[in-house]
């Protein structure tokens, strides 16, 4: 309860003027109250609006000069399918009308290649898997004493004739699952089964007839026929009781250019003879097969 | 505990090998192979050396099929000197009746 003397002395001029207008009249007090709210400095007025305002821009944390702004990142704000609202943002749309798909009657044919290796993964060009009974019409797969008759050649390509045969399986073994017909597992499986007996004589065989000829180069070394490093005229083999009968016939032999020939011409009627005991049939064919020299 | 049903008995031996029935170091695989080798960058380098490469011969004119007509009957090779077919001796003496050369 300080008497107004006590207050500063410049309010206590402000409040002394406004008295002693108060005594003098009643408009003069309006004036100087309007007078003394223009004087106030701004950053007054501002708090006193700030007080009764709620806008989001004095929320904000970073009010500084050159703030960042706060963006949203919900690029979909306020986009609604209940209300229809459509995009935020004008869509980009092609004038162009959308093609319109060819019917299959009009669209040209596809040509293929009569002769593409891939039809052979089919058994026929019409289906695409055979049917059961033709599945089963199949012989039994080779037996490894009928597959010793044959050369090195005839064996390569016998297992790659297996191979297809093998693909064409899949491929019908594939197209029957596909579709779903619930037949014909058994007759292909049977079929499959024959085939891969087969390739394993082939197998069978050709290992066989390594074995045989590694082990052969070294009995050869004993062989007192046998000249393995070549010998005189660069001839491996001599006969001895070819040489005691026909003595003429020696150096037309021992020429290796000619011999080649005449070899396999003299040696034909000569085999009975040599393999006397030995049926030609229960021989293993060599690496250079008898049956060359006809195909050949 | 027990083990599963699968598991129980001799069955589990008709089961497939796998990565748990055995000690680490394993390696399955698919029996495919490598053709190259792994870099330390994660990269693959692809040695060509190791890539296989098929050959298939000229089937053309080739008459021989997978399967043998079951009106041939079975033949076994008959062979006296007890050694079989991979004896060497019938081997080296086929060789000279066809006087190879080489």
């Amino acid at each position: 309860m300080a008497p107004s003397g006590v207050i500063r002395p410049s309010m206590g001029a402000v409040i002394g003027s406004c008295r002693s207008a108060q005594l003098a009249g009643g408009a003069p007090l309006r004036l100087a109250t309007r007078a003394t709210t223009a004087a106030r400095p701004s950053h007054l007025t501002s708090q006193r609006a700030a007080a009764l305002s709620t806008t989001a821009s004095l929320l904000k944390r970073h009010k500084y000069e050159g703030a960042r702004k706060t963006r949203d990142n919900n690029k979909h704000r306020g986009e609604s399918a209940v209300r229809r609202t459509g995009a935020r943002w004008r869509t980009s749309v092609d004038s162009e009308p959308l093609p319109k798909p060819v019917p299959r009657d009009e669209l040209p044919a596809v040509e293929t290649d009569p002769n593409h290796g891939l039809w052979d993964f089919f058994f026929d060009r019409e289906t695409v898997a055979q049917p059961p009974t033709r599945d089963a019409a199949h012989g039994r797969a080779w037996m490894v004493e009928e597959l010793r008759h044959k050369s090195w050649d005839d064996l390569h390509r016998l297992w790659w004739v297996c191979v297809k045969e093998r693909n064409r399986i899949a491929t019908a073994n594939w197209e029957r699952n596909k579709s779903e017909l619930g037949f014909g597992d058994v007759e292909s499986a049977e079929r499959d089964r024959q085939v891969r007996i087969t390739m394993r004589g082939i197998k069978h065989t050709l290992t066989e007839r390594f074995n045989a000829w590694e082990d052969a180069r070294k009995l050869a070394e004993t062989d007192p026929e046998i000249d393995l490093s070549g010998g005189e005229n660069g001839t491996i083999y001599t006969p001895a009781e070819y040489l005691e009968e026909e003595t003429f016939d020696e150096t037309e032999t021992l020429a290796a250019e000619e011999s080649e020939e005449k070899a396999a011409t003299e040696a034909q009627p000569a085999a009975p003879k040599a393999t006397a005991t030995l049926d030609p049939a229960e021989l293993p064919t060599s690496s250079k097969p008898e049956g060359a020299a006809p195909r050949l | 505990m027990q083990p599963t049903r699968i598991l129980q008995g001799m069955r589990y031996r008709k089961l497939r090998l796998t990565t748990k029935d055995v000690n680490k170091g394993f390696y399955k695989g698919t029996g495919t192979g490598t053709i190259g080798r792994h870099t330390k960058h994660g990269g693959y380098v692809i040695d060509w050396t190791k890539v296989r490469t098929y050959v298939c011969p000229s089937l053309e004119g080739f008459k021989l099929t997978p399967f043998v007509t079951k009106n041939i009957q079975k033949v076994h090779g008959q062979y006296e000197d007890g050694q079989g077919p991979r004896s060497p001796a019938l081997y080296l003496s086929r060789w000279k009746v066809e006087n190879g050369l080489d």
